[in-house]
């Protein structure tokens, strides 16, 4: 057999091998008329849904989470952390005045500092 | 209103449902065809038109006009058919064994029918891109140079695998279409 006669060979083998009937066509149309999935958008066609779905409504628990914590901070602004929060009032006097330093002098060479 | 691939194309790619059936109705016969060719099965056939079907819309924003639509779309078929295939292990040629002829009585017409049948089956046995390129070119009626792209090669490698291809039947039929051992 040469090579033309055995590529017509191969040709009618492939054309006469299972072509696609209607019912598998039907089948396949069948499966693709369901919802279809979202479609892959680049990236600049994405960003203004991003932006329009941005979900600008409070949700309250976090606000009240949020102010509380603000009022937290502001007292302890107030305050200070070394004081008790419900001692604010008392006015704090230093047991060490400015009298409690002392300039010794340099023990080897006598200097004043 | 233009109803090219390209332009139903783009109205896919703008999300319209009408345009996506249009192309399907258009072109799943034909890779329903191709894959069943290739896998040699019809069921798988089916997975994988749909499969390549589905990535027509979801890619379609993101797909450019470098290429005819019937190009990439026989492309995306092609390449899920030999992923499918390489997940199941191939079948050495020799192995098929030789193909006998059921009915030596048979008429001139039932015999030729058998040839054809047992080249199919040949076909069947071959590796997967030898077996893609086969059916591309000669069923397809692909020059090399659009079957090259398809398979994502070059002509002459394109060229390399048509010729093992053949040179595979050709030892696989032997006794078929009367030839010695090359």
């Amino acid at each position: 057999m040469n090579t033309q006669e055995f590529d017509a060979l191969l040709t009618r083998a492939l054309e006469r091998q299972d072509k696609a009937d209607d019912a598998a066509v039907e089948r396949v149309k069948a499966r693709l008329a369901g919802p279809l999935p979202r479609q892959q958008l680049p990236f600049w066609r994405l960003l203004p849904t991003v932006l329009l779905d941005w979900q600008f409504a409070p949700a309250w628990p976090r606000v009240a989470a949020l102010g509380a914590c603000a009022v937290i901070g502001f007292a302890i602004g107030l305050s200070g952390v070394d004081r008790r929060i419900d001692r604010t009032d008392t006015a704090v006097i230093t047991s060490g005045g400015i009298g409690s330093i002392v300039f010794e002098p340099e023990p080897l060479t006598g200097a004043q500092p | 209103m233009d109803d090219s691939d390209e332009a139903l194309m783009g109205r896919v790619a703008r999300g319209d449902e009408r345009a996506y059936h249009s192309l399907v109705g258009r072109h799943l016969p034909a890779m329903l065809g191709l894959a069943r060719r290739i896998l040699g099965n019809a069921a798988e056939a089916e997975d994988v038109a749909q499969e390549a079907m589905l990535r027509v819309w979801t890619h379609a924003p993101r797909w450019q006009p470098l290429a005819a639509f019937r190009t990439w779309l026989t492309r995306v078929t092609v390449n899920l058919c030999l992923d499918r295939k390489r997940r199941v292990p191939w079948v050495e040629l020799e192995a098929a064994g030789e193909i006998v002829d059921p009915a030596p009585d048979a008429g001139e017409q039932a015999e030729s029918d058998e040839r054809e049948r047992a080249v199919a089956a040949a076909i069947q046995q071959l590796p997967d891109r030898q077996r893609a390129a086969i059916v591309l070119t000669y069923s397809e009626g692909m020059s090399n140079a659009q079957a090259a792209e398809i398979l994502g090669t070059s002509i002459s490698a394109l060229e390399t695998l048509l010729v093992r291809g053949k040179q595979n039947l050709r030892r696989a039929l032997k006794s078929l279409i009367g030839e010695d051992e090359p």
